[in-house]
């Protein structure tokens, strides 16, 4: 009964919080950064499966790369190295476009980031159709196949990422204060750029 | 300390030097295997 007779002064009421009480936060890294983080170093660790399988392939039990009797298109995936890594450029533009309060340089840069990397994906999956072998023909197809086809899973997200913040620029919502949807998501498609370079040198050029 | 994952700014910055650094290597292979 005491419990029930708490005097309506010592009630603190606080009319700007409405729901539940906030979730307790032991970082200091902003929740939504934080989820990035994690994300990220995961993915790390999916690519680095993948690049060790490659390796040991390659390396460990010295099976030619790629297989015999097969080419990898090194100057088409060059030019489309160029395209990828050339959007990473225009996310970047868009961004600090959005930081100086651009908003035509915001949405033009991500707009052309969104073209640039589905560029990238058509022209990955012309490359697949025209490349003259399939996963199941070697390990060394499979490996191909696994590696770029992983990389390309990870552009199609940051697309469907691109896609939304490009809606969401268009439809006024960004400014010099608050860009986090498009500096989250420009820190994963970095990442993924990140990647290819890496993917393009090893199995590509190396 | 650079920290890709800290900001849009530093992945970029990250990324220039990824690509740099790949180039790099990319023409001491090529140059190494031209020439043996």
């Amino acid at each position: 009964m005491e419990a029930a007779s708490i005097r309506t002064s010592d009630v603190h009421h606080d009319d700007s919080h409405h729901g539940p009480p906030e979730a307790n936060r032991s970082s200091r890294v902003e929740p939504q950064q934080l989820g990035m983080y994690l994300f990220i170093i995961s993915e790390i660790m999916v690519f680095g499966a993948f690049f060790t399988a490659y390796f040991f392939i390659r390396i460990v039990q010295g099976n030619p790369w790629p297989a015999t009797g097969t080419e990898l298109p090194k100057i088409v995936a060059g030019v489309n190295t160029a395209i990828l890594v050339s959007s990473s450029f225009t996310l970047h533009w868009a961004l600090v476009s959005a930081k100086n309060g651009n908003r035509n340089g915001l949405k033009a840069g991500l707009l052309t980031t969104f073209l640039l990397g589905a560029t990238f994906l058509f022209v990955q999956i012309n490359e697949y159709v025209n490349i003259g072998f399939a996963p199941h023909d070697s390990a060394q197809g499979s490996i191909f196949y696994g590696l770029t086809g992983l990389h390309g899973a990870h552009v199609f997200i940051g697309l469907t990422l691109l896609s939304m913040a490009t809606i969401r620029a268009f439809r006024g919502h960004y400014s010099p204060e608050e860009h986090r949807g498009v500096e989250v998501p420009g820190v994963y498609w970095h990442f993924v750029d990140v990647m290819w370079i890496v993917v393009y040198l090893t199995v590509y050029i190396l | 300390m650079l920290n890709p994952l800290r900001s849009e700014a530093e992945a970029f910055r990250f990324l220039i030097y990824v690509a740099v650094t790949a180039i790099f290597i990319a023409v001491v292979v090529l140059v190494v295997r031209a020439l043996t």
